[in-house]
């Protein structure tokens, strides 16, 4: 019993985890894009991956984002 | 009893906190283990998050949670993207933490490890985490608004316009002295030079693969990436041991800074898929990874400390740069304490991912705490190794001179003891032909961790190994700050030089593009040539130039802090951001003063034009050398104007505010907020940010 509940917390954990790394480096950014509620209506055609994955680094790299 | 066990357990930590920093401070015995520092960094640190933010949080700013956040309001999934507190806390501090931390407190180990320890602890806790912290919440307050912005709204419009140029005063100098900090560390490095270079083909590769085959597939490309980068390390020895590839890749200070040069303004006009980006990825991997493995090597290795707590150059002759502890070592060390730069991040990204406002206190307060151990994990690895080999590597020749007998003369003479088979066996040990004269910082850090490291794996065997895999680690995450900053840089200019002539404000007209970006190029480019030239290597008058630049904008930012609070009537808790900001203006203008006008010519700009103005008069210069010496005596009389701009630049912000805080106080200006109206939070209590189907 105890050793199952060892097991589940451990892939709760590394799922957790997992998840924050996507997140974290950008890997989840389309997924985030896809389900955000606040996207103006008039946007009527959803970006492709392809083309978010541009418009999106286009505009980071467009303002100070990495410090000294 | 739950709560006194807290008490107990807090008072534990303070107490711990209290002696290791006595220890630390006072311990004149055998030489100090880095444990101390550790032990003190973590306790201080805990105990100013507990207590410290806590009280900013509840009493200066009203932290409230049933205020919707930008995040949530606008959610667009572009900019506003309601974020997980702890991987928002990633995004943070990978955006705040550049090689400023690293590089200032190595260099301010010339004054011993005391100084710039305490600085470090004291400074982010009571002034670098404080500024990070308001300024997000005030943006957060603003619907993500910029310090520019908000400057202008809440200042003045002049307040406004002075923080947009401080900000293209720093990015200049900034991508200046971190080339320059690249440069020293590559030159005549076979090993290094290739291993930076071969990161340009992996990152096109890189930023191929994710524009094209797998888009926006970060994680996979990125680890692949790491790995080629891993090899290209390995792969670096060969190189220097084939003569034909060694001398190809052998080069010195002059082309590489064009090398630097042509790269930074490639990066600024390609596409930034191509390169720009996927470097950015790699860095990112690799800068957290090094971070942590430092921490765990000093933790497994526990060095001692060879440096004294105190050396003979606080009195201001410093061979690294001159001038005394006050202001030099807090200008020296601004990142890792207090750097003006992170109020950018703190009113660019993050504000508008963050999902609740008590989060600002664990990402503001929490990351820059984490930068400031950052920054004595740096003076710890300095601080390891013999003071006579820290100052035979950060000396120009011109000061210890250019062969080993000489500098282990010259600074054994100054009571470090230096052995001239010492340098030439460490440069053999590390797979370099030299490490004299790397004034800089990047190769005394990479030394330390090079020997934090093998002493946790490989040993000697494996020296070579890690120092060069330091030196891209530095390298890879400067280069980066230098395209992303180059890029930013062209921006400015688009919107600033738009002013003067229209088409110049269009950003995706090629001529306006190129125009651009040879001007901001060609701006920390000159810094650069002449850094790279200067014969008392270029860091001695660029860094505090920097550090000047940086806290410059930090006591922006803490203007713009203080008069919101003002309008916000926190009248009683003012000292807060008041008390750093007065700091940081007497700092600047003391450094600023002396930089100009100091008698002692390798202090002050103008006496070292003038001296070498006096001897070309008395006919001591050959007329080979003529042309240097005008050059010289122009980049001084240049760097002199530079520093008298900035801080005038401060005088005007400062009276500009003064007038402003005291039309408020004395009820003849109403003190009006401009925050956004309050919106009510839709989401429950409980949800973290994760509960949109992340599985």
């Amino acid at each position: 019993m105890q050793m199952q509940r060892a097991v589940n917390f451990a892939k709760h954990a590394l799922r957790q985890f997992w998840r924050g790394l996507r997140e974290w480096c950008g890997d989840a950014a389309y997924e985030r894009y896809l389900r955000a509620k606040g996207r103006p209506d008039a946007e009527r055609r959803t970006l492709t991956a392809q083309e978010f994955y541009i418009e999106q680094i286009n505009r980071r790299y467009s303002r100070p984002n990495r410090c000294c | 009893m739950r709560g006194v066990l807290k008490f107990v357990a807090w008072l534990c930590v303070a107490m711990a906190g209290a002696g290791a920093l006595a220890k630390v401070a006072f311990d004149r015995g055998e030489a100090l283990n880095a444990t101390w520092f550790v032990v003190a960094a973590v306790c201080c640190y805990l105990v100013a998050y507990r207590l410290y933010s806590a009280f900013v949080a509840a009493r200066l700013l009203s932290l409230d949670d049933t205020r919707a956040t930008p995040a949530e309001i606008h959610d667009d999934g572009r900019d506003f993207v309601p974020t997980n507190k702890w991987v928002l806390f990633g995004h943070h501090f990978a955006a705040i933490a550049g090689p400023g931390p690293l590089v200032g407190p190595t260099l301010a180990a010339q004054f011993g490890y005391l100084p710039g320890t305490l600085w470090l602890i004291a400074g982010a806790a009571l002034a670098g985490c404080v500024q990070d912290f308001i300024i997000l919440f005030c943006s957060i307050r603003r619907d993500g608004k910029t310090l520019g912005q908000m400057a202008r709204e809440e200042v003045s419009a002049r307040g406004g316009f002075i923080a947009q140029i401080a900000v293209l005063a720093i990015m200049v100098i900034l991508l200046a002295v971190v080339a320059l900090v690249v440069v020293n560390a590559l030159k005549s490095s076979p090993w290094g030079t290739f291993t930076l270079a071969m990161t340009i083909p992996i990152a096109l590769l890189l930023g191929v693969y994710l524009r094209f085959i797998r888009p926006g597939r970060v994680l996979e490309a990125s680890l692949f990436g790491v790995a080629l980068v891993l090899f290209a390390v390995v792969a670096g020895q060969w190189v220097a041991a084939s003569p034909s590839w060694a001398r190809a890749f052998t080069l010195g200070g002059t082309a590489l800074a064009f090398l630097i040069i042509a790269y930074g303004f490639a990066a600024a006009v390609l596409p930034v898929w191509l390169l720009l980006a996927p470097r950015d990825y790699l860095s990112a991997f690799i800068k957290t990874g090094a971070i942590l493995s430092l921490a765990a090597g000093i933790l497994f290795v526990r060095p001692h400390m060879m440096m004294p707590p105190l050396t003979r150059f606080i009195d201001g002759s410093g061979p690294v740069f001159a001038g005394k502890i006050f202001p030099f070592c807090f200008i020296t060390i601004a990142c890792g304490a207090i750097s003006g730069f992170h109020s950018l991040i703190s009113s660019g990204t993050t504000p508008k991912m963050i999902l609740r406002e008590s989060h600002a206190r664990v990402i503001g307060y929490g990351a820059m705490l984490l930068e400031s151990f950052v920054g004595v994990m740096a003076m710890v690895a300095a601080s390891a190794m013999p003071p006579g080999v820290y100052f035979a590597i950060n000396s120009p020749a011109s000061i210890v001179g250019g062969t080993p007998e000489a500098a282990a003369a010259t600074i054994s003479s100054w009571g470090y003891h230096l052995d001239a088979g010492t340098m030439t066996n460490l440069a053999h040990a590390v797979g370099e032909q030299t490490l004299l004269n790397r004034a800089g910082g990047a190769p005394s850090l990479a030394v330390g961790m090079a020997q934090i490291f093998s002493s946790t794996i490989g040993g000697d065997r494996l020296l070579s190994i890690w120092y060069h895999f330091a030196i891209m680690f530095e390298a890879l995450f400067i280069l980066t700050v230098l395209d992303a900053g180059t890029r930013v840089g062209r921006f400015m200019v688009h919107e600033l030089g738009g002013r003067v002539w229209k088409p110049l404000a269009r950003t995706g007209w090629m001529p306006g593009i190129l125009i651009s970006s040879a001007i901001i190029v060609g701006m920390w480019g000159y810094f650069l040539y002449q850094g790279v030239v200067d014969p008392l290597g270029g860091i001695n008058s660029l860094w505090p130039l920097f550090g000047i630049a940086n806290q410059l904008l930090a006591a922006v930012a803490l203007v713009v802090a203080t008069t919101i609070l003002l309008k916000m009537k926190r009248l009683r808790w003012i000292w807060v951001t008041l008390v750093p900001m007065v700091w940081l203006v007497a700092v600047t203008m003391t450094a600023s003063y002396q930089k100009i006008f100091d008698a002692n010519p390798n202090l002050g700009f103008l006496s070292k034009a003038n001296s070498l103005a006096a001897q070309i008069a008395s006919g001591q210069i050959l007329a080979a050398k003529m042309a240097e010496t005008q050059r010289l005596i122009f980049n001084q009389r240049l760097d002199a104007a530079v520093t008298g701009v900035l801080a005038l630049m401060i005088l005007v912000l400062l009276v500009e505010a003064l007038v402003q805080w005291f039309l408020i106080l004395s009820g003849r200006r109403e003190a009006i907020l401009h925050e956004a109206p309050y919106v009510a939070t839709q989401w429950t209590r409980g949800f973290t940010g994760t509960a949109h189907g992340d599985d």
